[in-house]
């Protein structure tokens, strides 16, 4: 408003200014007449002793202060115009920005989302993890009578806080159905420890863990998401009971929005917590202890380097008391990590920083592009700066004009960029790994904003002031003189020119083999055997609701009735179930146990008898489970070829270990082994097996000791040649009619849980396709405007030429020459750089290596081949100049 | 025309202290517009001292600008209307005080120059 205020009063004003000046010229005028000489000649001689009168006001306008935001609002103008009059320029340098500083957006704000995440704690830079392991096992929880002991020895901390996670899955029975949550037991402490204090009600009154019923006991405090999802953002919730898992509590407190414990929670729709109580098995260091996760404080000053030195110590005394010696080496060091590390994969962390450093490259690649064509154009207008100059524009005038110009160009860019990373976070999200764990539903931040800002500024400064630069030293006169063509600095900046088209061929060259040797990883994992078909199958991961089957066999009740239903479907042709898919990353058992005086260390599944069929697995031994085994028959078991190698009799002969017993199921029933399965991949295609033993569900009932974690998580496999669009509907209904929690399951096909266990490398393909093709094309149109537009300069030389009976053939291998020069050094720079880079991408790579040749050799030509075809155009052009035409136009 | 603008920027620059001196001296003897002030120091000086319509005309807004002078517009003798500046009490404290620093430099200067 002020800024409008003041605008006006400038053309009053400059009003003023001009009635003054004229005042004086007519006085002066009003004196010589008087001294006789005539009007006409007075007012002549009156101006001409005033000098450059516009200069003159122009001078005094300066001192009013504020000229400054008229002339921007001039140059804004002019450069509108500008764009107006060639929107081809304007859309090319415009797009060319917006898609790098696009994908550095998008880029930037998935690693912020990932990495840069902040803490939803108080001063979180002194939380740190306190994780109890050994040399080769890392167990990272630790039993309450060995975190008692850091608290009372170490000096280091403010406080020391510990939880775990609620057995099984956790329901909380909300107004109308129950709803799965993240349920953790925390001592009283925790909250106080993070700094976080409830919004709603008194949260847990901290006091010290004990063994009988204390002031928390039976309380619960609720996650705001949980409170507005379950209970509707009842404010009276407090003080009432709801039910966990069918055991009641009373409500205490509603923390506030965002806060979420542990912090890399975050598929499921709530958190609660319970007041975690010790019990007897909490006195020792057994195999029933629970175990915990502790979280500390650090005091003011203590360095991690100097608590983890400390803890060293303390943990000698603490892991003498462990009587065993292997158990004691598994608790032999204590980790003390900091919180925010702990929560971050290392090699998603490398993922997104390559690919940030890929977006990076992107980045500087529509920047030399853009510098290019600004470049190009400003050697156009040579002479218009050449004239702006003559009438009196000082340079700092013109650079500001052109400064102007990258900065609205570049501005709009960031507009579009912003746009575009927008968009491209939105296909990232299917396309990321579920591991990302990235949250996208907290809005834009500043960082980012800043950040692109940044980026927006430096693109311009970096696209617009060196142009503007070169621009403005050039000399006026020669510029004028000869219409700014052919001059020598014209050649000068054409070798420039090339040395930027260079530089980005070498660039693209180094996203394109990365690009590259990430799509052969992919291929060679594609082609992995699995041991398994993974075709026509679809997955149910079942979100079992334990709690309901507490005093009955959830097999018997829910596994056996849901499969016969199941294999009933319309258009199934076999079901199973099996605690966990090959590569489904969701539940895994491992078993620790003595065999023929071996110690054993093996994953553990329990199985239906149809799943070898509908995986197609094949049996190196013996056979696989039957109708024939049931709970009353014989305990049986299936082992894979690695547990074979590692535990058989007899290494080279997987049949020496059938009829062997494994353990016992229950009491008195021991289980033997009657096949070995063929080799399968577990957990990630490029990872070899480990040992696994597979059981028959059905022999697992409530005596086994293994019921627990063997009925906790179960996945549905469905063979079928309905369409999975079709057969998911169908199976979600079934498991509503079997239990209303159910129909929460996760559905998936066996062929995308194999496509989602390339997690980031399929990420970083993906990404890379797009990096290395934009990039691709950003360097052919780069080299294809450089040619087109030294064609365009050396229209009348092409023409001389011909005139002087050059061949066609020999102008067009003149252009491709110069084309073919700078493709090879680009290339050869490129090489240098791909090969100097492959240590960024090596970590993603199976199967391939980080300087593979043929993948460098492929983008090498596939860059050249691309070069080249850009660079014919205007080659052709080139030859086809029609001398008379050349000649005659200058 | 670019060397012009210069010419101008540096003629300010060498004439600033001197020039305001002369301009509030000048609206001693009263209010007086752009004109009047040239003619006035021109023939006080026995035309030895021309002020060019590029320096003068940048000073009196500076001028105003920071408070020294003051303007309005009313007719002349001659019935023209003209943009008439007077001194104010600013402007008079300045006027002292550039004066003082006149002088002593001028002091300084020929005694150096006489030594």
């Amino acid at each position: 408003m002020s800024l409008w205020r003041r605008r006006l009063g400038s053309e009053d004003r400059k009003a003023e200014l001009d009635a003054e000046i004229e005042a004086h010229v007519r006085m002066a005028t009003a004196d010589r007449v008087a001294r006789g000489e005539s009007a006409e000649e007075a007012r002549a001689a009156a101006e001409r002793e005033m000098g450059n009168l516009p200069l003159a006001k122009d001078v005094t306008r300066e001192t009013w202060g504020w000229v400054w935001l008229e002339r921007l609002g001039q140059d804004f103008r002019y450069t509108l115009r500008q764009m107006r009059r060639s929107p081809g320029f304007a859309a090319t340098v415009i797009g060319t920005l917006a898609l790098g500083i696009g994908a550095a957006a998008a880029m930037f704000t998935v690693v912020d989302h990932v990495l840069l995440r902040a803490l939803p704690y108080k001063d979180a830079g002194r939380l740190v993890l306190l994780q109890e392991g050994g040399h080769t096992a890392n167990y990272f929880f630790a039993p309450w009578v060995d975190i008692e002991q850091w608290k009372s020895q170490s000096g280091s901390f403010e406080d020391v806080a510990f939880s775990t996670g609620l057995r099984g899955r956790t329901y909380l029975e909300g107004k109308s159905a129950a709803v799965q949550v993240d349920g953790q037991a925390v001592s009283s402490n925790l909250f106080e420890l993070l700094g976080a204090k409830p919004v709603l009600g008194r949260g847990f009154i901290v006091e010290a863990p004990n063994f009988v019923a204390g002031k928390n006991t039976g309380t619960i405090v609720l996650s705001n998401a949980i409170w507005r999802a379950a209970f509707g953002g009842d404010k009276g919730i407090v003080g009432r009971v709801v039910r966990v898992n069918d055991v009641p509590y009373t409500v205490v407190g509603v923390m506030p929005a965002g806060f979420r414990y542990p912090a890399g929670t975050s598929a499921v729709s709530g958190q609660v917590w319970t007041s975690l109580q010790l019990d007897e098995k909490d006195k020792g260091r057994g195999y029933d202890s629970d175990y915990y996760q502790v979280i500390a404080r650090l005091r003011r000053g203590a360095s991690v380097e100097a608590v983890t030195a400390e803890m060293a110590t303390i943990q000698k005394r603490v892991a003498a008391q462990y009587a065993d010696a292997e158990v004691r080496e598994a608790h032999s060091i204590v980790r003390v990590v900091r919180y925010s590390d702990s929560l971050i994969d290392a090699d998603v962390k490398k993922a997104l920083l390559a690919l940030l450093a890929a977006a990076g490259v992107l980045w500087l690649i529509a920047s030399v592009n853009v510098t290019n064509l600004l470049l190009a154009r400003s050697m156009a207008r040579q002479r218009e700066i050449a004239m702006r100059g003559a009438l009196g524009a000082s340079r700092g005038r013109v650079m500001q004009q052109m400064i102007v110009e990258g900065l609205v160009l570049s501005g709009a860019a960031a507009v579009l960029g912003i746009g575009l990373a927008l968009g491209a976070i939105r296909l990232t999200r299917s396309v990321a790994p579920i591991h990302l764990n990235v949250d996208y539903s907290t809005h834009v931040d500043f960082t980012i904003l800043g950040a692109l800002c940044g980026l927006t500024l430096l693109s311009a400064v970096l696209s617009s002031v060196w142009p503007a630069l070169i621009a403005v030293r050039a000399p006026i006169e020669p510029a004028l003189k000869q219409g700014g063509l052919q001059t020598g600095s014209g050649r000068r900046h054409n070798r420039l020119r090339s040395g930027l088209v260079a530089i980005e061929v070498a660039m693209s060259l180094t996203l394109l083999v990365a690009c590259g040797l990430l799509l052969r990883t992919i291929y060679t994992l594609r082609h992995v055997p699995l041991g398994y078909r993974t075709d026509h199958i679809v997955v149910a991961n079942l979100s079992v609701p334990s709690y309901r089957y507490v005093d009955k066999s959830v097999t018997a009740t829910l596994y056996q009735p849901l499969l016969e239903r199941a294999q009933q479907l319309h258009g199934a042709q076999a079901a199973g179930l099996m605690s966990e898919v090959p590569l489904g990353q969701t539940f895994n058992i491992m078993l620790s146990l003595r065999m023929n005086g071996n110690d054993i260390s093996a994953m553990l599944k329990p199985v239906s008898p149809d799943i070898q069929k509908i995986f197609g697995m094949k049996m190196l031994a013996g056979r696989f489970f039957s109708k024939e085994d049931t709970a009353t028959s014989e305990g049986v078991a299936v082992v894979n070829p690695a547990f074979a190698a590692e535990y058989a009799p007899n290494k080279h002969d997987p049949n020496s270990l059938l009829g062997m017993k494994v353990w016992n199921l229950r009491k008195d029933t021991p289980a033997h082994i009657i096949g070995v399965l063929d080799d399968e991949r577990q957990k990630s295609v490029a990872e070899v097996s480990q040992p696994e033993v597979e059981i028959c569900l059905c022999q697992i009932t409530p005596g086994s000791n293994i019921y627990q974690p063997a009925t906790v998580a179960m996945d549905l496999v469905v063979r079928t040649g309905e369409p999975t669009a079709v057969m998911i509907p169908e199976l979600r209904e079934l498991l509503r009619q079997a239990s209303p929690e159910l129909a929460n399951s996760t559905f998936s096909t066996m062929d995308q849980i194999v496509e989602d266990s390339f997690g980031s490398q399929r990420l970083a393909a993906h990404l890379l396709e797009i990096f290395g093709g934009a990039a691709l094309l950003l360097c052919v149109a780069g080299l294809y405007g450089l040619l087109a537009y030294v064609v365009t300069q050396r229209t009348r030389e092409m023409g001389v030429r011909i005139a002087l009976g050059a061949q066609r053939g020999n102008l067009l291998w003149l252009v491709m020459r110069q084309a073919g020069g700078m493709l090879i050094v680009g290339v050869a720079a490129g090489i240098g750089l791909a090969l100097a880079s492959g240590r960024l991408v090596r970590g993603f790579l199976y199967g391939v290596e980080a300087h593979d040749g043929w993948t460098l050799a492929g983008a090498a030509v596939l860059l050249l081949v691309s070069g080249l075809v850009a660079a014919y155009l205007p080659a052709r052009r080139a030859a086809g100049v029609d001398p008379m035409e050349a000649l005659r136009s200058e | 025309m670019k060397l012009e603008r210069e010419k101008y920027r540096n003629r300010i620059e060498l004439l600033q202290g001197t020039l305001d001196m002369l301009i509030l001296q000048t609206l001693q003897w009263g209010a007086q517009h752009g004109y009047g002030i040239s003619q006035a120091l021109r023939s006080r000086s026995s035309e030895v001292l021309q002020v060019e319509t590029g320096s003068l005309y940048p000073a009196l807004h500076r001028m105003e600008r920071q408070k020294w002078i003051a303007a309005e517009w009313r007719q002349t003798e001659q019935n023209q209307r003209a943009r008439f500046y007077r001194i104010t009490a600013e402007g008079r404290r300045q006027l002292a005080h550039d004066r003082s620093k006149w002088e002593t430099m001028v002091a300084a200067i020929s005694s150096i120059l006489e030594a």
